[in-house]
């Protein structure tokens, strides 16, 4: 009797999983004020890749981003795989991070408004993969980190079911954003119909526990005629504010704080995901010259008051949406997920202090630096 | 309870045979514990006041180790890693072991929980000892068989749990039976481990939620930090399928009837 009962769970357990692998979705593109709506449904499969986790041209390492080199709009084909590493945070602080394409935050993406973007993604938090030898066919950010891995990284395993939540993709959440289980991949496609800066991040419950574990990052979506300026600016930086929730383990590891990310109490508040690393490595510029920062707080749950100390920020564009245009603003305050793309002229030769101007978020560490060299034109 | 007494009796003199022929088999099984029926309240949506009754059942005392899966594997060969057919597992079932029938005990340890099995293989293993994996409210009521002392002692034991699902170290798991945590009946390690198996672990009801950043919010049912980590297990164990292997995840299984000598063994099971 009993393994009788165990073989009808065992069929009933096939039928179900044959079933829900069959579902398919009704949807079709179509077009509304100009903008692409209406993508395939997601396709979740298991496949042998075992080469580079972030594959893509226009995918960099923070703070740079990928110049567009492209007339008109383009198709892209972008992986970024979920992968566990350990990471240096602060000076002596190390922990078991899980990310998109091995940093916290993950790569940047740089596309245009109205690009297609075919995205793959392998949960691949149940192998060892390491981010910091050069890769072959790997995207520019492979590169950057082997060249500069300024989170110490090396490779680890904590097998997780995963997501990707893009905000710059206008889909619905429960095909494309769908969990999926250390081995499997997951590919949909979604179009940047709006220009700004987005947050992607992972959307699997606890999303609070799987964001601060470090399980976000940016798109950057430039608008497809640009910011009307009159100017090019001379530099663009990108910058990721955001918090960790770390207490120190049973050995070397520091480990999630529950209880300090359910009372909003991080350990440490950081630009570009780590305490000291804008100070450790300036962001670089002359006197006179305009830089563009595309900023996003990425949270989980703070706010930021960002702020360049000596500066004034001479145009802002609130979600780096080129009609929310603001003048001479001196703090931009960003909510969880919120992002602003910030022009500065820098004035004179020395140091600017980038700086959350809520300053326990401060003294936690974020801020950084802007070096700026002498005059030259 | 009445029909399983009397099945009991009747099994009593074939389990004395048992127990006197077959010394070595006696030796190596699994101690089953048996867990009283009762209820207890889940984090899926239940009518409200009502909690979720289970019957007493018998629950391995320990997550199966490498060293019984090797057992299984000798005498199943349609599942070992070189024969299970892919429709039964993903490319990581028993993964790191060194070959078929080889683990490689100086890397991954007699008495280690076995991982990186499949739902269906946890099933297979159980069906063949007589059991079968044990349901999502059998587990989840033997694991919340705990006492506590205060609520302080409760909010402590459950951040670290919350914080222990963020870290399972899977590349030095401890032997089973070693983590210190216990029901009240001598279940052993069903946190602190690794997470386990269960019959439904995705329940129809999956379907209906929807897993976003609210779900964990939605499942505080029971209003503490306890259900905050059950929640966390809950839903990742429903992200799962069936054919998905993973480092963390191993199991345990449950009988309707006590092991042939574990009466002999504890003596006050019943």
């Amino acid at each position: 009797m009993k393994s009788a009962i165990s073989k009808i769970t065992l069929l009933v357990g096939m039928i179900f999983f044959g079933m829900s692998s069959l579902l398919t979705a009704q949807t079709q593109e179509y077009t509304l004020d100009g903008m692409t709506f209406g993508m395939p449904e997601a396709e979740v499969y298991t496949e042998d890749y075992d080469g580079p986790p972030v594959v893509g041209e226009y995918v960099t390492q923070l703070p740079n981003l990928a110049p567009l080199d492209y007339e008109g709009n383009k198709h892209h084909e972008v992986r970024i795989d979920i992968i566990v590493q350990e990471i240096e945070v602060a000076e002596g602080v190390r922990y078991q991070a899980w990310t998109f394409g091995g940093t916290v935050p993950g790569p940047v993406l740089h596309v245009k408004e109205g690009d297609k973007i075919t995205f793959v993604m392998k949960n691949r938090s149940d192998e060892e993969v390491t981010i910091t030898d050069p890769a072959k066919g790997g995207s520019p950010f492979m590169n950057q980190v082997a060249n500069n891995p300024y989170q110490k990284n090396s490779a680890a395993i904590m097998p997780m079911p995963h997501s990707m939540d893009f905000h710059a993709g206008t889909v619905a959440k429960d095909d494309k954003w769908r969990t999926i289980g250390p081995g499997e991949t997951i590919k949909f496609d979604w179009v940047a119909n709006y220009a700004g800066t987005y947050i992607y991040h992972c959307g699997t419950p606890s999303v609070l526990m799987h964001t601060a574990m470090g399980q976000h990052g940016v798109v950057v979506v430039s608008p497809k005629d640009g910011y009307d300026t009159g100017y090019e600016v001379d530099r663009e930086y990108v910058i990721v504010q955001s918090e960790y929730y770390l207490t120190p383990g049973a050995g070397d590891l520091y480990t999630y704080d529950f209880e300090a990310a359910s009372s909003n109490n991080p350990s440490h508040v950081v630009f570009n995901g780590h305490q000291t690393i804008l100070h450790d490595q300036p962001l670089k510029a002359n006197a006179g010259e305009r830089v563009r920062f595309h900023v996003s707080n990425n949270g989980p749950s703070g706010t930021s008051s960002f702020h360049v100390i000596g500066g004034i920020f001479d145009r802002v564009w609130l979600e780096g949406h080129p009609s929310n245009e603001m003048r001479g603003m001196q703090t931009v305050l960003l909510g969880a997920s919120g992002s602003a793309t910030m022009d500065m002229i820098v004035p004179e030769e020395g140091k600017y202090i980038l700086i959350d101007h809520e300053f326990v978020d401060a003294e936690k560490g974020a801020t950084g630096t802007l070096k700026a060299g002498p005059r030259k034109k | 309870m009445r029909s399983q007494t009397n099945r009991v009796i009747l099994a009593l003199p074939l389990l004395v045979v048992m127990t006197i022929f077959m010394p070595e088999v006696a030796s190596s099984q699994t101690a089953r514990v048996l867990v009283p029926e009762g209820s207890f309240h889940s984090v899926l949506p239940e009518i409200p006041g009502e909690p979720v009754p289970v019957d007493s059942f018998y629950m391995d005392e320990t997550a199966v180790t490498n060293e019984e899966f090797v057992k299984f594997l000798k005498e199943n060969p349609e599942w070992r890693r070189s024969e299970i057919p892919p429709i039964f597992t993903n490319d990581g079932y028993l993964r790191e072991w060194r070959s078929d029938l080889d683990p490689g005990y100086e890397k991954l340890g007699e008495n280690r929980p076995v991982t990186r099995v499949s739902w269906y293989a946890a099933n297979a293993y159980c069906s063949d000892q007589g059991g079968r994996l044990p349901t999502l409210n059998q587990w989840e009521y033997s694991a919340q068989l705990m006492e506590f002392e205060s609520k302080t002692e409760m909010r402590t034991f459950s951040s670290e749990l919350i914080n222990w699902y963020s870290g399972i170290d899977v590349n030095n798991l401890a032997e089973v039976g070693s983590t210190q945590i216990e029901n009240t009946e001598g279940v052993k390690d069903q946190f602190g481990l690794v997470m386990e198996w269960v019959e439904d672990f995705k329940p129809i009801i999956a379907d209906e939620l929807s897993l976003d950043c609210g779900t964990v919010g939605r499942m505080n049912t029971l209003g503490s930090v306890y259900s905050y980590a059950a929640s966390i297990r809950y839903i990742t164990r429903m992200s799962f399928n069936a054919k998905i292997t993973t480092g963390m995840v191993g199991f345990r299984c449950a009988y309707d009837e006590p092991a042939p000598t574990s009466q002999y063994e504890n003596g006050n099971t019943l």
